[in-house]
């Protein structure tokens, strides 16, 4: 649905997207993952035809971003960053115009604003003016103005941003649900975000692309295995060093003083976990606590990141 | 340019969602009522020796319209483009299937309407005026429409001016000046020699053109000049609006 071909984009100064491709297949769910400054709203600028790549080319839904420009506006939904609205509007009102603009055609446009309105749950502040909203219900204004001409493709930015823990979830959960029925590329910077909702992710720094896989792929490919936590209370030093001694171990880290509390890397396949409960109380320290860690894509973001500058 | 019709109307609805409408309107109301009942004042003072009928002063000889005509079109000009740049609202704006050309053309349609609109009241004078006396309405048709000419062509640089930046009172301070260089260049034709100077001056004056538009004097000069330069301002505002893309 999206096809990316090397985009790059400089500003007066920097380059704010450097050579970047990709491909969003129909009813996907791509997780555009960055650091703020990473280019992801540059990228997705360019995407909705708001700017032109410096070189480079993409096509959305068949239609080159520059050529057939208005082409792939109709088929665009898009909600930027801060959801620019007009405060001064009602919601029916702000929508009812988005959709004459978008071509929606007279008839049936009320029953679809309709729709749309209970699909993003704002129709109980319809008659409202968009200055008085909270910034939860201006979230989701802007989100039915995205999805009100029925677009195939979705593009957010960043659209969780600023919410409380709950507007998240229920946005969250939105969006989900829009997936299969929509393409969507949405960009984040919040990591469990990605690994809630997409089904793909790419990871963005310094306007490059750093890794792009499934979440759980991404994981696995970082970590080569599980990790345990274990909390010991006895000589840190030394048990550390039996630990270490277990075969499947990989690393053995100690974390914190008095009890100690070591983050162990098994090796891919290995289940150590008995083993390391009987060398811990065969040595009569007191084991109070093993799980196993799951690894989050934070792990996996910082150690791309890292290790991408350390190489630049 | 199918989009013109919902964008249009939102430009002119945005005026009245906001208080500026009503401020413009009983400002501008409260401005011209003086302006009108000075001159009747004035045309019933039997030491006056005037010349002119007072819908001919009214939009001929006084200063008065010339603050009126520079004022007006630089402060509802002044949100068009720049507050959309400064809420981001562009954003979403332009990347709907909408045209460069669609979004300037519909913005100056909503302002000159607007415009308009601020002087629909003023029909009332002629409508006073016809109670006591016999009216010749050729000059009065074509007072308004040299207003309605010169009105286009201020919201046009307006448009112009408001395209440039994204704060709004730069843009109304930039296009009142621009305004007032626009009126004001016919004073040269008293200041220059040369006979060519002179006409460049003289075909370039406002105060000219009003004086014959308040005689009932259509002249299609001042018709081409106002529209031609209507049509470049909006060239150039759709060349900035197009141009803004590229940074």
């Amino acid at each position: 649905m999206i096809d990316a071909r090397n985009l790059s984009k400089n500003y007066a100064v920097t380059r704010a997207v450097d050579n970047i491709s990709f491909r969003v297949n129909k009813g996907e769910i791509l997780g555009f993952l960055g650091p703020n400054g990473a280019g992801k709203t540059t990228t997705m600028r360019m995407l909705t035809c708001f700017m032109p790549p410096t070189s480079g080319t993409a096509t959305v839904g068949g239609y080159d971003i520059f050529r057939r420009s208005l082409d792939v506006r109709r088929i665009i939904g898009y909600l930027p960053e801060n959801v620019p609205l007009y405060p001064d509007m009602r919601v029916s009102e702000y929508l009812d115009y988005r959709a004459r603009l978008k071509g929606v055609p007279r008839k049936g446009r009320a029953r679809r604003l309709k729709d749309v309105m209970e699909k993003t749950q704002v129709a109980d502040v319809g008659h409202r003016i968009i200055g008085q909203l909270s910034k939860g219900y201006r979230q989701r204004v802007g989100l039915a103005e995205a999805l009100i001409h029925d677009p195939k493709v979705l593009i957010l930015d960043e659209p969780t941003i600023g919410l409380d823990p709950n507007q998240v979830r229920q946005v969250r959960a939105l969006i989900k649900q829009l997936g299969g029925e929509y393409t969507i590329l949405l960009s984040t910077h919040i990591l469990p975000e990605v690994e809630a909702i997409c089904g793909r992710v790419i990871i963005i720094d310094h306007g490059r692309i750093v890794a792009m896989d499934t979440p759980e792929n991404l994981i696995r490919e970082i970590r080569g295995g599980s990790r345990l936590v274990v909390e010991v209370r006895g000589p840190g030093e030394e048990i550390r060093k039996a630990v270490a001694g277990i075969a499947g171990v990989r690393k053995v880290e100690r974390r914190g003083n008095g009890v100690s509390t070591l983050a162990v890397d098994v090796r891919e396949e290995a289940d150590v976990r008995e083993e390391v409960a009987r060398v811990i109380t065969g040595r009569g320290w007191g084991l109070r606590e093993m799980r196993k860690e799951k690894v989050t894509l934070e792990d996996i973001f910082v150690h791309i990141t890292m290790h991408d500058q350390e190489n630049g | 340019m199918g989009k013109i019709a919902p964008l249009f109307m939102k430009e002119l609805k945005s005026y009245f969602y906001s208080p500026i409408a009503y401020v413009v309107l009983v400002v501008f109301l409260a401005f011209n009522s003086f302006v009108f009942s000075l001159l009747m004042i004035v045309l019933n003072d039997p030491r006056m020796t005037i010349e002119g009928s007072a819908m001919q002063l009214y939009f001929g000889r006084t200063i008065f319209l010339y603050l009126v005509l520079s004022i007006v079109p630089a402060v509802i000009t002044m949100r068009l483009i720049a507050e959309e740049r400064k809420s981001g609202t562009i954003e979403v704006l332009m990347t709907a299937p909408v045209t460069d050309w669609d979004l300037v053309l519909s913005k100056f349609l909503g302002a000159w309407a607007f415009f308009l609109f601020l002087w629909a009241p003023t029909l009332l004078y002629v409508a006073v005026l016809r109670w006591y006396s016999p009216l010749d309405y050729g000059p009065i048709c074509s007072g308004y429409l040299g207003t309605a000419l010169v009105g286009a062509m201020f919201i046009a640089v307006g448009l112009l001016c408001s395209s440039l930046t994204r704060n709004q009172i730069i843009a109304a301070i930039v296009s009142y000046v621009v305004i007032t260089t626009i009126w004001i260049v016919g004073i040269f034709e008293n200041l220059v020699s040369g006979e060519l100077a002179k006409g460049i001056f003289a075909y370039l004056s406002v105060f000219n053109h009003f004086d014959g538009f308040s005689k009932g004097i259509v002249d299609t000069r001042p018709l081409v000049y106002y529209t031609t330069s209507t049509i470049l301002c909006l060239f150039l505002t759709v060349r900035i609006v197009e141009s803004q893309k590229w940074r």
